[in-house]
């Protein structure tokens, strides 16, 4: 991968890669490994970019894919969907974050199911019905729905934690 | 829960360094490191089971009462599993260190010499193993029956063994021998192929990556 196309066409959308690895990962190393790979991902797909759509919206989309495809190997990483509860050790990275409220946040979405993180990731990136369907792959008309569910869960994770 | 989700999300990425993005370097790492490992472990299996079958075959081979072809294919497989081992040590001394594609690289360097030095052995393995098979379960107590039965049907003996056979037994273990790199290189492509395959593959991104 050349450095033009890291600079150009990867660098400026490093927010999205990095936003969405975070949730697929807990901790430091595996992050980085899901970054990099994505970045490669990117890279050797670029020639399956049709501009019907962004280039940021090429790039969730990939970013998701991947990090969907790296959750399903890396078994360990897999959320304990029956807990409603956040874990009792959360990633506690200084580079990864310095605001305790988007630590706690990010600890919540990981107990989502790879499929809710997406969904909430691109809600919260505040990406039209639409478009996360269209990221997604899913109807837009379930979207709502499937928001306000994860919402209400997220709700009852992070309550529990702070109150 | 004193925030939105939404606000602590928005709020949560204002003057934070969790958008640093990570250096990207040495993208292959990982994989050419899993990719070995890999293969170290497989080898490792392969040559358990290399020992553990010649030592059942020479348990049969003692009930069968052929203990000489037995402990003949015995001593040759242990000495196709001590090379193996002698094998794996020398490839435990590539570098991790260097470049993965230097690694790789020299992976696949050490896979070339080594299917060279094993062709080497095996023109000796194969054509012993096929021999003494079959001279093994020919005069064999297990055989004691059929040995007459031929030797009263056939005038083409020699030493108790049928002269056609025996012939085709030999010209076989001579071809095995001539052809063993060949047998070999065939023999690691249905065991290792699958992970063979995706050095190539490695290797082929890392080239095309360089070239960029």
């Amino acid at each position: 991968m050349s450095n033009d196309f890291y600079t150009s066409s990867i660098l400026p959308y490093a927010a999205i890669i990095i936003k969405i690895c975070r949730a697929y990962t807990n901790n430091q190393q595996d992050f980085e490994d899901y970054y990099q790979e994505v970045c490669l991902q990117i890279w050797k797909s670029r020639n399956n970019f049709r501009a019907q759509s962004e280039w940021s919206t090429w790039v969730y989309r990939l970013s998701l894919n991947v990090s969907m495809t790296l959750l399903r190997k890396h078994k360990n990483n897999r959320p304990s969907l029956a807990s409603d509860k956040l874990p009792s050790e959360i990633w506690d990275e200084p580079r990864a974050f310095n605001d305790d409220s988007l630590k706690q946040l990010y600890a919540a979405i990981r107990q989502l199911s790879e499929v809710d993180r997406g969904v909430i990731l691109l809600y919260l990136e505040e990406k039209s019905y639409q478009e996360i369907a269209d990221i997604i792959g899913t109807n837009p008309n379930n979207i709502g729905v499937r928001i306000k569910r994860i919402k209400e869960r997220l709700k009852k994770i992070l309550d529990g934690k702070i109150n | 829960m004193e925030k939105s989700i939404e606000t602590m999300w928005k709020e949560g990425f204002l003057n934070s360094n969790a958008l640093i993005a990570p250096k990207i370097n040495d993208i292959y790492n990982q994989k050419s490191i899993h990719i070995i490992d890999k293969f170290q472990k497989m080898f490792l299996f392969n040559i358990w089971g290399i020992i553990i079958g010649s030592s059942l075959l020479f348990i049969a081979s003692y009930f069968a009462g052929a203990v000489l072809a037995g402990s003949i294919v015995l001593i040759m497989m242990f000495w196709v599993a001590y090379t193996a081992y002698q094998e794996l040590k020398s490839l435990e001394k590539i570098d991790k260190g260097q470049s993965s594609y230097t690694f790789l690289k020299a992976f696949k360097d050490w896979i070339s010499k080594s299917i060279d030095r094993y062709g080497k052995m095996y023109s000796a393995v194969y054509p012993v193993l096929i021999l003494v098979f079959y001279f093994g379960i020919w005069f064999s107590d297990m055989f004691a029956h059929k040995r007459e039965i031929v030797a009263g049907s056939s005038n083409d003996l020699v030493l108790g063994l049928h002269i056609p056979t025996t012939i085709i037994v030999i010209i076989m273990a001579v071809l095995m021998s001539i052809f063993s790199k060949a047998i070999h290189r065939k023999d690691v492509k249905t065991i290792y192929g699958g992970i063979l395959k995706k050095l190539d593959l490695a290797l082929a991104e890392m080239e095309e990556l360089r070239g960029e």
